[in-house]
C-alpha cells in the first residue's frame, strides 16, 4: 500500500478507486536499451534485467490491490527492430513466461495477452501464451494483459472493420458500441499510465483505454524500476485532481514521480 | 442381468433404451471396439483394406473418434440421423476397394465383410460382459443380438445377413474364425504397431516423453489383454503366444471397467468424457454443457502440465511457421504413415473432411472428385520414377508444384460444401462444422470464428497445403489428430 501521510481526502470519486488506488494501472516499460547501453552491454541483456522490474511492479500491483495492470511488452512496431535482438526478446519472453506462470497462476492472477497474431511469433510462445492464458482464466484477484505484437490504431481499425462486416448503421455505433468491439471488451479504461525512463510518449499503446487516463513519467530506465518507484507513482496520482474534461482546478502542484 | 435388459423398448430396437445405445456412450465400448478390430484384421479382405488404406496406425485418434461418433450416431434417437450415417458408412466403404498383396481383390463393402465386422463387436461385447463377470442370460443375449442385427440391417438393409438365431450365429463364428481368419499382415500391424507406436493423445501431444514411458508399460500390457482373450485356434494360427498371467490381468481389465460403470458416476465412465480427456478436438454429440466444466479442468491441468515442465528451449524445427518439406510430407500428406504418399492418403484427408461435414452424396463426390484430380496432378509431377507413389525424396524434390490448379479447385469444393447456407462466406458456426472446436477452445490458429470471404479461405487453405504453413486449424484436422 502507499504510505499513508495523512492526505487521503484527495481521494477521487472513480468507481473502484475508492481507496485512491488506481483501478487499473498501464505501464509502458521503456529503457532496456539505454540501461544497457550506459553498461557497453549488448541490448538483450537490457531486455533480461527487465524481467526483475515487471515481476516486482506485478508483486507491488498485486499488493496494493489494483484490479488491473497491464503492460507494453512489444509493439507492432517493434518487429522493425534487428532480427537477432528480436528472436532475443522473443526468447527472453517465453522463458520469463515458463518461469513464473506457476507463481502468477497461484497469485490468483489472471494472464491475458492483448495482439498476438503476427505468424512471426513462434509457435512455442503462442503455445505458451494460450497455455497461460487457459491455467489463468478462472483467476479473479488481478487482471494482468500483456501488450504483445500490440498497436492501439490496429485495435481500432480491427473495431470499426467488425461493425461494417455486420453492417452496423451508422446511428447505432456510440462509444460504449465501439467499445464493445475492441479486444477484451471487460478491460476498464486505464486510469494511470507509467512510461519510464523519462520519454513523453504514447507510441500507439492502447489508444482508445487511454483517453482519460493520467501520465506519469519517471526518469527511471526499466530495468530499475522497483515496487518504490512503483508506489510512488501510484502516490503522485492520488494527488492529481481528475476532471475527466470537466470543471477547471488549480493546476497540478507537488512532489512527481521521479 | 443387472442393467442389461429394460423391458418396453422392443419397437425400437436401436434407440436411447437399447442395450448397444447404452453401450456405445460407455468407456468400455472402447475395449470391445479395440479387440473387435483384431478379430477383423485377419480376415483377409479387411486386413488387406486396413493396409492399404486407412490410417489407423499413423492417426490412431483420429480414427477412434471418429468410430465413436459413428457408432454413436449409428443409434441415435432421430432415425433420420441413424440412416443418414448409415448411408455415409456405405459410401466410405464403397470407396475402399483394391487387391491385396496376393493379387486377391478386396472391397469394404462386400456384404460377407460387413457380416463380420458386426459379428466381431457382438462377439467381443459378450466376451467383455463375460469376463467382467457380467455374463449375459439367454433374454439377454436374445436381445443385444437382435439389436446388433438391427445393426447391421440399417447399414446394409440389402447385403448379408447374420444368421437368423443365436444357436446359429456360434456356428457361423466358429466356422469364420476356423476357416476364414487368416495370419495377416494387419493383426502384427496392430498388436505390435499400434500399441507400441500409438502417438500421444493430443493433450499430452508436447510432452513425448511422458507419453512414451506410460506407453512402454501401457502398450504391451494392452496388446498382451487382447491377445489372451482371443479364441484359442486363432492364436495359434497368428503365432500368439498368450504370456502368462495375462489372463488375470485380462479379467482384472474387463472387471475394473465393469465396476467403474457400476460404480462410478456416470459422467466419469462416458466415453464422451474419456474422448474429451483426450482430444480437445473431440465434440460429443449430446450433454455437452455437463462436459464443459471437466474440459474447462482438463485444459487448465494440460497447460499447467506443458507450462511446467522443462520445454525445448532451442529453436527446433517446430518453432518456426514455415515447417520443412519432409516433415509437411510426414505429418500432413502421408496420412497412412507408410513413408510413401499414394491415392488412399488424399482419400483419409477427404473423408476426414467429409465426415466432419457430414457430407451428403453429391458433395462429397465433388469432393472426392477434387482430390483424385489433385493426386493426378501430383502423379504426373512427383512421381519421377512412375511407381504410382510419390516418396518423401520426390515431394521434397519438387514441392513447388503442390499448389497447381487441381488443389485450388479443392479449396474451392472445400469452400462450397463447407458454406452450407450459401452466402459465399464462411462463419463462425460453418467454421466449427469445419474445424469441429468445441466451446470455449481457442485452437490458436486465430481462424476460427471469423467470417471468411471464399479468396480469405481458398487464400488460407492454400498457405497451409502449398505454403506448408502452421495452422492451428488444419494442423488439428489433419496433422495431430
Amino acid at each position: 500500500m502507499a504510505a499513508n501521510d495523512g492526505s487521503d481526502h484527495v481521494l477521487l470519486p472513480e468507481a473502484g478507486d475508492v481507496r485512491g488506488v488506481p483501478h487499473h494501472v498501464a505501464c509502458v516499460m521503456d529503457g532496456n536499451g539505454r540501461w544497457a547501453a550506459q553498461r557497453s552491454l549488448p541490448r538483450v541483456e537490457g531486455h533480461r534485467a527487465a524481467e526483475t522490474a515487471v515481476i516486482d511492479v506485478i508483486e507491488a500491483a498485486h499488493t496494493a490491490g489494483v484490479g488491473w495492470l497491464s503492460l507494453y511488452a512489444f509493439s507492432t512496431e517493434n518487429w522493425r527492430r534487428p532480427a537477432a535482438e528480436v528472436d532475443d526478446l522473443l526468447r527472453l519472453v517465453r522463458r520469463a513466461l515458463r518461469k513464473h506462470a506457476l507463481s502468477l497462476h497461484t497469485r490468483g492472477i489472471r494472464c491475458r495477452f492483448l495482439g498476438v497474431t503476427d505468424p512471426r511469433i513462434p509457435p512455442a510462445l503462442a503455445r505458451d501464451i494460450a497455455d497461460l492464458t487457459t491455467l489463468t482464466r478462472d483467476n479473479r484477484r488481478m487482471t494482468l494483459t500483456v501488450a504483445f505484437d500490440h498497436g492501439g490504431r490496429r485495435d481500432i481499425v480491427e473495431a470499426a472493420r467488425s461493425l461494417i462486416r455486420d453492417g452496423v448503421p451508422p446511428e447505432q455505433v456510440t462509444e460504449e458500441s465501439f467499445a464493445r468491439r475492441l479486444p477484451h471488451p471487460d478491460m476498464p479504461e486505464v486510469d494511470l499510465v507509467i512510461r519510464t525512463s523519462g520519454e513523453q510518449r504514447i507510441s500507439n499503446f492502447m489508444l482508445w483505454q487511454v483517453a482519460y487516463a493520467e501520465w506519469v513519467f519517471p526518469r527511471v530506465l526499466w530495468p530499475d524500476f522497483r515496487a518504490g518507484h512503483f508506489w510512488e507513482c501510484l502516490e503522485t496520482y492520488r494527488r492529481r485532481d481528475r476532471r475527466f474534461g470537466g470543471v477547471q482546478a488549480p493546476a497540478l502542484t507537488g512532489k512527481e514521480c521521479r | 442381468m443387472s442393467d442389461a435388459a429394460p423391458a418396453g423398448t422392443d419397437a425400437d430396437p436401436l434407440g436411447p433404451g437399447s442395450m448397444l445405445h447404452r453401450l456405445t456412450h460407455q468407456t468400455r465400448w472402447g475395449l470391445v471396439a479395440t479387440r473387435a478390430i483384431v478379430l477383423e484384421a485377419a480376415h483377409p479382405q479387411i486386413g488387406a483394406a486396413l493396409i492399404t488404406n486407412s490410417t489407423f496406425v499413423a492417426h490412431p485418434w483420429r480414427r477412434l473418434r471418429n468410430t465413436v461418433l459413428s457408432a454413436q450416431r449409428m443409434v441415435d434417437p432421430d432415425s433420420e440421423v441413424r440412416r443418414r450415417e448409415a448411408a455415409r458408412l456405405n459410401r466410405l466403404h464403397a470407396r475402399i476397394t483394391g487387391t491385396d498383396a496376393e493379387n486377391r481383390p478386396f472391397n469394404a463393402a462386400d456384404p460377407e465383410v460387413r457380416a463380420w465386422v458386426v459379428a466381431t463387436l457382438f462377439e467381443s461385447t459378450v466376451t467383455m460382459y463375460r469376463l467382467s463377470g457380467e455374463s449375459l442370460d439367454g433374454p439377454a443375449l436374445d436381445r443385444l443380438y437382435a439389436e446388433f442385427q438391427a445393426f447391421l440391417a440399417l447399414m446394409d438393409p440389402y447385403g448379408g445377413k447374420l444368421p437368423p438365431t443365436l444357436r446359429e450365429f456360434w456356428r457361423y463364428y466358429t466356422s469364420v474364425v476356423e476357416e476364414r481368419l487368416e495370419n495377416t499382415e494387419a493383426v502384427h500391424v496392430i498388436l505390435d504397431r499400434l500399441f507400441a507406436q500409438v502417438p500421444a493423445p493430443p493433450l499430452l501431444r508436447d510432452r513425448p516423453a511422458v507419453w512414451a514411458a506410460g506407453r512402454a508399460i501401457a502398450g504391451p500390457t494392452a496388446s498382451a489383454i487382447i491377445v489372451a482373450s482371443l479364441p484359442e485356434s486363432l492364436r495359434a494360427r497368428l503365432g500368439l503366444a498368450e504370456v502368462p498371467g495375462t489372463r488375470t490381468l485380462m479379467h482384472a481389465a474387463c472387471l475394473s471397467t465393469s465396476l467403474a460403470t457400476r460404480l462410478l458416476p456416470e459422467s466419469w465412465t462416458r466415453l464422451d468424457t474419456v474422448m474429451t480427456m483426450l482430444d480437445p478436438g473431440y465434440t460429443p454429440q449430446r450433454g455437452g454443457e455437463a462436459l464443459a466444466g471437466l474440459r474447462r479442468g482438463m485444459a487448465k491441468a494440460g497447460a499447467l502440465l506443458r507450462l511446467i515442465t522443462p520445454g525445448q528451449e532451442t529453436a527446433a524445427a517446430g518453432d518456426s511457421a514455415v515447417r520443412s518439406a519432409s516433415r509437411f510430407f510426414s505429418e500432413v500428406l502421408d496420412q497412412t504413415g507408410d513413408g510413401h504418399l499414394r491415392w488412399p492418403d488424399l482419400a483419409a484427408m477427404a473423408r476426414e473432411i467429409a465426415t466432419r461435414l457430414d457430407l451428403d452424396t453429391q458433395d462429397e463426390d465433388r469432393l472426392f472428385a477434387a482430390f483424385a484430380d489433385w493426386w493426378r496432378e501430383l502423379q504426373k509431377e512427383l512421381d519421377t520414377d512412375g511407381d504410382g507413389r510419390i516418396t518423401g525424396g520426390e515431394y521434397a524434390a519438387a514441392a513447388a508444384a503442390m499448389a497447381g490448379p487441381a488443389l485450388i479447385r479443392i479449396a474451392e469444393v472445400l469452400f462450397d460444401v463447407t458454406d452450407t447456407d450459401d452466402d459465399q462466406v464462411i462463419d463462425a458456426r460453418e467454421c466449427r462444422a469445419l474445424f469441429r472446436t468445441a466451446f470455449d477452445q481457442d485452437p490458436g490458429g486465430g481462424d476460427v470464428g471469423e467470417r471468411l470471404t471464399r479468396g480469405e479461405f481458398v487464400r488460407r487453405f492454400l498457405d497451409f497445403m502449398a505454403g506448408r504453413r502452421h495452422s492451428g486449424v488444419y494442423d488439428q484436422m489433419f496433422a495431430q489428430s
